[in-house]
């Protein structure tokens, strides 16, 4: 079969954003030197936004002309507008997770982040940083891509070619902001795509000062054959899987409305994204005696059941077949006991064994359940792939002594059912800010 | 044209398999031990009112788990097939006993439309499509189809392109009486037509899937007016079948108005949000039963294709008529990973 692929050129990528057609990827990166920025001659006033200043205290808030700095106002100016435009009702109720990017864009989000990174020494950005997100687009390496941009970074995302309207619907309003944005912006940031193509990675990845690896173990092993300058570094995101912890006890004396919130909670944790993504919880473990467990159990996946029905959350018969495919399995191999359906959307497995908790994908709105004695038994199950821990009815205490007795096996996050998908600037344990700048010794 | 293995109307085929298939639920429950677990995750028990009551298992579990009812020692022969790309083949596992079965039972199947001699044979593929030793689906389908044939004439040669003088060689000796074609659907359509050959004597006997004919919206209709009108052709049996139900062929009647199935197998059109099964007409998933799986329990299979019921003891032949719709896609998910249920 004929490879439409060998009669492209190798070598070129569409630039997606600034819109720009069909450019070499050396046009690309000279474009991106910092030589090849030209410095803004005229109006310099115009390139100091007052917004700026207020946030970012009293130091300047951006070097002149085309070269970025931390936190510099002309960025955040843009990123205010373009995380404005995500909130805009039609686009947030169409791809509700635009909203939750917006509503980490605001001005005082990002005058926190900048605010937030330590005095002791001078904070410069990186350079040039290759973004590769995953190939079925998840808003997260937005998040990224902004964090590093508001660092002060140049930066290019690659997207992939097959990616749907969620990238769409980013790209045209990163471009909506761009018309009010300082030309610095279009000068700084690129969102490109391209077909496999080991020209173009192998360019990038020798030009960028810091490489961003989104997209699991596959994607992390297949772009670390690309060798990076001595210099350079990769932050990797690989396959991850999480699971909610929650105290049977609490459960069953907590008041109706509060069962039904943290219900809620749950549903938005894992439905959105079709419970596939690395924070998602995939197995619950309750903690407390077995009668305990077993009554809120039960009590949890009506609840569950409930909300999904109310909300309209449904799946495809593929997705009905592959929950069945996976669940069943679970079954021959002896790891289930139980397999009920409440529904195409709702799967409830109850596990022979805490141990035998699954860490794959199961098809969205596929839940297996455990019980523990204990919340320290946790300590023995733990695996280094576990992120997310969404928790009810702990208090921080005992969070916190789960959190020390890991050690930092596993678990990078533990947060309250609900939050399971609310991005963080720390994120799998990377403090991303810092991650996107060096640190400058200066001593008189 | 005998009726053979096609006899029993809806009432009485249920009434047959009911109790066969039950019995076989029970035995691989008791045999196979991660059938049994799956039963009891389930909650799936005795007493079964109906053959749509049967607990049935989605046949990609053949990909992904070992599942046989005999112990090792007596597997006389492992099948697999190729399946999709990137997917682990599914195994199907035969004691000489189910092995026997399913070759007389396809034997008897296909006896009813090609008689009781075998017939001169000519094959719309090339030879190497059985010699090589990675045998391919295709392949394995041929070589299955060619115990009912004789004198066996390859139509393409090992380039893939039509080989003239063979076919021209094999019309001379054998073009007058009745003999047999058997070719992958596409590849009918592809490589007969043109071979501006009198077929009228042929029985064609085809499979393979209507997926790249449908992108040329070419259907089952269309497919057997041109090959009418064309070649002459107009004994014409499509069929579907599966390895995990290796001797079951569901069989296009003379009058192409569907597939039928044999007297020890019928199909469930179900719902696939409700799991019910629909009535005649409605669209649904396919459920294929047979009672030739005894060594695996694959006596009641799911599959990934969509179908419908066009009518029931109103055809050709007695029991269903039933239409395969397409294939289900595979289930996509959006997320951090590119790389879903990898472990």
């Amino acid at each position: 079969m004929l490879d439409d692929r060998t009669i492209l050129d190798a070598c070129a990528v569409d630039v997606r954003f600034p819109a720009g057609g069909s450019v070499p990827v050396e046009a690309l990166l000279g474009a991106l030197s910092t030589h090849g920025v030209p410095p803004r001659a005229g109006d310099p006033d115009k390139s100091r936004p007052s917004q700026a200043g207020a946030a970012g205290g009293s130091r300047p808030s951006q070097a002149g002309g085309g070269v970025l700095e931390v936190g510099d106002g002309r960025v955040r100016e843009f990123l205010a507008a373009f995380g404005r435009r995500l909130l805009r009702p039609a686009l947030a109720r169409r791809h509700p997770e635009l909203g939750s990017l917006g509503f980490f864009l605001r001005p005082s989000e990002l005058a926190r982040t900048v605010e937030g990174l330590g005095h002791d020494h001078i904070r410069v950005p990186r350079g040039l940083v290759f973004h590769v997100p995953p190939a079925n687009v998840d808003t997260v390496f937005v998040y990224s891509w902004a964090l590093s941009a508001l660092m002060g970074n140049r930066n290019v995302v690659r997207l992939s070619p097959r990616s749907g309207p969620v990238a769409d619907a980013i790209v045209e309003t990163l471009h909506e902001a761009l018309a009010d944005a300082d030309p610095v912006i279009a000068a700084t940031q690129r969102v490109i795509s391209y077909d496999r193509s080991d020209a173009v990675t192998a360019a990038l990845s020798a030009a960028c000062d810091l490489r961003v690896v989104w997209g699991g173990d596959r994607t992390v092993r297949e772009i670390r054959r690309y060798a990076l300058a001595p210099h350079a570094r990769d932050l990797t995101f690989p396959d991850r899987s999480s699971f909610a912890v929650l105290r049977a006890a609490a459960w069953l004396c907590a008041p109706r409305a509060a069962r039904v919130t943290v219900a809620e909670g749950f549903v938005n944790d894992t439905y959105w994204f079709d419970q596939a993504a690395c924070s998602s919880p995939r197995t619950v473990y309750w903690v407390g005696d077995a009668d305990d467990c077993e009554a809120a159990r039960a009590d949890f996946t009506d609840h569950v059941a409930r909300v999904v029905t109310v909300r309209g959350w449904g799946v495809d018969a593929a997705m009905a077949v592959e929950k069945r495919v996976s669940t069943y399995g679970l079954a021959a191999d002896g790891l289930a006991e139980s397999v009920e359906f409440h529904g195409n959307a709702l799967a409830s497995v109850r596990l022979s064994a805490a141990a035998a908790a699954p860490r794959r994908w199961l098809g969205a709105g596929t839940f297996a359940h455990a019980r523990l004695a204990a919340l320290p038994e946790l300590v023995a199950l733990v695996e280094r792939r576990d992120q997310t821990m969404t928790h009810f009815g702990f208090d921080r205490a005992e969070l916190e002594e789960l959190a020390r007795g890991l050690a930092g096996r596993g678990v990078d996050r533990m947060v309250p059912v609900g939050s399971a998908l609310s991005f963080h600037r720390v994120w799998d344990g990377v403090d991303l800010p810092a991650e996107f700048t060096r640190l400058v010794t200066v001593v008189k | 044209m005998s009726a053979g293995v096609f006899t029993l109307g809806g009432a009485e085929r249920e009434a047959v398999l009911l109790p066969e298939l039950a019995g076989l639920t029970e035995r691989h429950r008791a045999a196979c031990p991660p059938y049994r677990r799956i039963l009891d995750a389930i909650g799936a028990a005795p007493p079964y009112e109906r053959v749509c009551d049967l607990p049935w298992l989605p046949v990609r579990l053949f990909k992904t788990h070992e599942l046989r009812s005999v112990p090792e020692e007596r597997v006389f022969r492992v099948l697999t097939s190729s399946g999709t790309t990137g997917q682990r083949p599914s195994r199907v596992f035969l004691d000489r006993e189910a092995a026997a079965a399913q070759t007389r039972m396809l034997a008897a199947t296909v006896r009813v439309v090609l008689g009781e001699r075998r017939l001169p044979m000519l094959v719309v593929d090339s030879r190497s499509v059985v010699r090589d030793p990675t045998l391919s689906a295709r392949g394995a389908g041929v070589l299955g189809m060619m115990n009912f044939g004789r004198d066996h004439t390859f139509a393409l040669d090992e380039r893939g392109r039509v080989d003239a003088e063979a076919v021209k060689g094999f019309l001379a000796r054998h073009g007058g009486e009745r003999f047999l074609v058997f070719g992958f659907t596409y590849m009918v359509w592809l490589h007969l037509r043109g071979l501006g050959a009198d077929l009228s004597q042929a029985v064609l006997i085809h499979s393979g899937g209507w997926k790249r004919l449908a992108e040329q919206a070419v259907d089952n209709a269309e497919f057997r007016r041109r090959l009418a009108a064309e070649c002459g052709l107009s004994r014409v049996h499509n069929f579907y079948g599966m390895v995990e139900q290796i001797g079951t062929v569901f069989l296009e009647g003379p009058d192409g108005d569907g597939l039928y199935c044999p007297d020890f197998a019928d199909v469930v059109i179900r719902d696939p949000e409700t799991w019910q099964e629909t009535p005649v007409g409605v669209p649904g998933l396919i459920e294929v039963v047979s009672t030739l799986p005894t060594s695996y329990p694959g006596h009641v299979l799911l599959t990934e294709d969509l179908g419908v019921v066009r009518g029931v003891d109103d055809g050709s032949w007695p029991g269903k008529r039933f239409e395969v719709l397409g294939r289900l896609p595979r289930a996509e998910a959006r997320g951090c990973s590119d790389t879903f249920g990898q472990g």
